[in-house]
């Protein structure tokens, strides 16, 4: 089969006339000695045929000449075209340029990266501030993170941060809502079963809140929503445990061994202080930052000490600043106007003095000299309350103020205060509302029974009322009760007919039972 | 026809291939009005060569425009080492190559189309011609090529293996090939076309 391939591919060169003398001898040899062949030749000759004369030529196209060379006018024209070269040109530029920014300085990309970063790092860094310090850790606190891993952050929100280890062994750390609410008084109850003594509460309660600034050191955030934690708290917590647990130990070890399983504990205070020391070596300059987009552990060094000068001296500014607030608030103003320069005798140079607060526009005006008519007014005090009472539901409405006279008497001259007028409100005394509801309840109550007690005087027990329903279901209850009243008393009265046998064992029985409940 | 009388007959072509050189080398000295002359020699092969190997009519004038541009462009660099059809062949290849390579590349940005079957039946009034350029229209390129330039051109194995810049057993395997390929489209219209 692969011969007469061959065979016919030479065929097919045959037809064209491209064979060399030697395979045109082989070849006109072959097919002459065989039928196959020649049918192919045969068919290929006519096939050649056939694509010659299907495949026409194509037509004549008259204008080709000019419109060749009107292009090869404007391509010419347009060769030196320096707009064409200005985009690659520039692009060209540009690249050298990098090139041989980059040759000069190889470590720009590099630096231009740890510049951002560091830039990023100390975005986050800016401003941390221990997140526990605000919480105000008692020892109560302190001891539940020891014991239970979780510390308090925000009592408002009852917000947590727990610590723990996953099941691969490695810790982590969440802040977030506590689920359910630990018990209260751990600590009370742990000092309270070891049966401490004064002295011994007092020396346990320091050595707790010895910890309570390194703890609140160990979790910072800051206002771009960074929390950095440092990975010593996991060993402080477990730090705190095991001295609270030596010195527990070490002054109540009856008592220790009771609640705590004595196989569970093989340390004492020394090897607790070496502990200590073991973990004080360690340096907490390194944080873990948690950031919204990147968690990173960076070098940080937190200083407590100076946080504090700082809170203490802010405490201090803001105290001041609250004071100055306040001398603020106080507006002094003169009354400085035509009339008081013709008048030097008067008292109209005397001052305001105004008091804003949120809620409060006081305007004091005790210096001022205003001259009221003396009139016998009645004392406002004792009827106030009748006031009250008779206007708390009724629309409050606000009568036209009646012209103030200011000035001494050959200086009179009068001003209206006018007040703004406020949107229609109706103020309602709740308790007023509900005194008058229970009035009206209990004359309907009052009602309701009468006219129960007319209807069953009359016969007519079968119409019920919804009250009377009730007190209809009370009696069957009544009697209900009664007939189990007779039955228990009945079966009281059988039980004691049987044997004392019975008796005693059941006692017995039931003893042994409330044992069993007392342990 | 016969074969050997064929073979006898390629002799003439080195009168134009000194035409063209002479022409090529007053360009080269400076006078373009020359090369008119050289267009007006070789355009129709040229448009024809674009013609059957696209099998497209639309695009010939302007591929042979395109041609001649870039023969303008590069003619100062001729060496004189080839024909200068060959080298005006090969160009022209060249371009039809790239243009079916982009009409590929825009087909696959288009919409398909249904493809309609090409030889479904065949009434007495089907022109035979249309079939047979539609058989060889559905060549690929690497077929097609050789075997137009071969049966209508009348190429020698060795120019279109110039032309091509590939080995002429190549030529003479595709140009076989070729045939095959069109003997089995051709197959269920045997009778018709009377193979």
């Amino acid at each position: 089969m692969k011969k007469l391939n061959t065979d016919i591919e030479l065929l097919s060169a045959y037809i064209d006339g491209e064979l060399s003398p030697a395979e045109k001898k082989y070849i006109e040899e072959k097919i002459k000695s065989s039928l196959e062949l020649q049918k192919e030749l045969s068919d290929l000759k006519k096939l050649k045929e056939l694509t010659t004369f299907s495949l026409d030529k194509v037509s004549e196209s008259p204008f080709f000449e000019t419109r060749l060379f009107a292009n090869l006018n404007n391509q010419t024209s347009s060769k030196f075209n320096i707009k064409k070269w200005i985009p690659i040109s520039s692009l060209t530029l540009v690249t050298l340029a990098l090139m041989g920014i980059l040759k000069f300085n190889p470590n720009l990309i590099d630096d231009i990266i740890k510049q951002q970063k560091s830039n990023l790092v100390g975005f986050y860094k800016e401003n941390l501030k221990p997140l526990l310090y605000a919480a105000d850790l008692s020892n109560e606190d302190i001891f539940n993170f020891a014991v239970y891993q979780e510390l308090p952050l925000d009592s408002t929100n009852n917000q947590i941060l727990r610590l723990g280890n996953d099941l691969k062994g490695s810790e982590f750390f969440e802040i977030k809502k506590a689920s359910n609410v630990s018990e209260p008084n751990n600590l009370k109850k742990f000092v309270a079963a070891l049966d401490f003594n004064e002295g011994e509460i007092k020396s346990i309660d320091s050595i707790i809140s010895s910890y309570s600034e390194q703890i609140s050191g160990l979790v910072l955030v800051n206002d771009k929503n960074s929390v950095a934690i440092n990975p010593k708290i996991w060993n402080t917590r477990k730090l705190i445990l095991a001295d609270i647990l030596a010195f527990a130990k070490k002054h109540a070890s009856a008592n220790f061994n009771k609640i705590v399983p004595p196989e569970g504990i093989q340390f004492d205070n020394q090897s607790v202080a070496k502990w200590v020391d073991k973990a004080k070596a360690v340096k907490d300059d390194q944080y873990i930052f948690c950031t919204p987009d990147s968690i990173f552990k960076e070098n940080f060094v937190f200083d407590m000490s100076e946080f504090k000068k700082n809170m203490e001296n802010m405490t201090k500014e803001l105290a001041q600043l609250q004071n100055e607030k306040n001398v603020l608030r106080e507006y002094h103003f003169k009354m400085d106007s035509s009339f008081v320069r013709k008048n030097k005798n008067s008292d109209w140079t005397k001052q305001f003095k105004v008091f804003v607060d949120t809620n409060l526009i006081k305007v004091s005006v005790q210096n001022l000299a205003v001259d009221l008519p003396e009139l016998n007014l009645p004392n406002f005090d004792s009827i106030a309350t009748v006031i009250h009472e008779a206007t708390q539901n009724i629309p409050f409405v606000n009568p036209p103020s009646p012209p103030v006279t200011v000035g001494k008497k050959r200086n009179n001259y009068e001003f209206n205060v006018i007040t703004p007028k406020k949107k229609a409100k109706i103020e309602v005394n709740l308790d007023s509302l509900m005194h008058m509801n229970n009035l009206q309840n209990e004359k309907i109550r009052s009602e309701q029974k009468n006219r129960i007690q007319d209807e069953s005087d009359e016969g007519q027990s079968e119409v019920y009322y919804t009250d009377s329903l009730i007190i209809h279901q009370n009696k069957e209850l009544k009697k209900e009760m009664d007939n189990l009243r007779k039955e228990l008393r009945k079966f009281r009265e059988d039980f004691k007919g049987q044997s004392p046998k019975n008796n005693d064992s059941i006692k017995k029985d039931s003893a042994s039972d409330v044992e069993i409940m007392e342990i | 026809m016969d074969y050997e009388q064929k073979e006898n007959m390629q002799q003439p072509k080195i009168l134009s291939l000194d035409d063209d050189f002479s022409l090529i080398k007053r360009f080269i000295d400076g006078d373009e009005q020359v090369f008119s002359e050289l267009v007006k020699r070789h355009k129709e092969k040229v448009r024809n060569i674009i013609y059957i190997t696209l099998s497209n009519t639309d695009a010939v004038d302007d591929i042979a425009q395109e041609v001649f541009i870039t023969v303008y462009r590069h003619l100062k660099n001729f060496r004189f080492e080839s024909q200068y059809t060959t080298w005006l062949y090969r160009i022209t290849i060249n371009k039809c190559k790239d243009y079916l390579r982009k009409k590929n590349i825009r087909s696959i940005f288009l919409p398909l189309k249904e493809e309609e079957p090409v030889f479904e039946s065949v009434n007495e009034d089907t022109d035979i011609k249309e079939i047979v350029r539609n058989a060889v229209a559905n060549l690929p390129d690497k077929l097609r090529i050789p075997l137009v330039l071969k049966d209508l051109e009348g190429f020698s194995y060795q120019e279109i293996a110039d032309t091509m810049e590939c080995e002429i057993g190549t030529v003479k395997s595709r140009i076989f090939r070729a045939r095959e390929a069109l003997k089995k489209i051709l197959k269920p219209l045997e009778k018709e076309l009377m193979l």
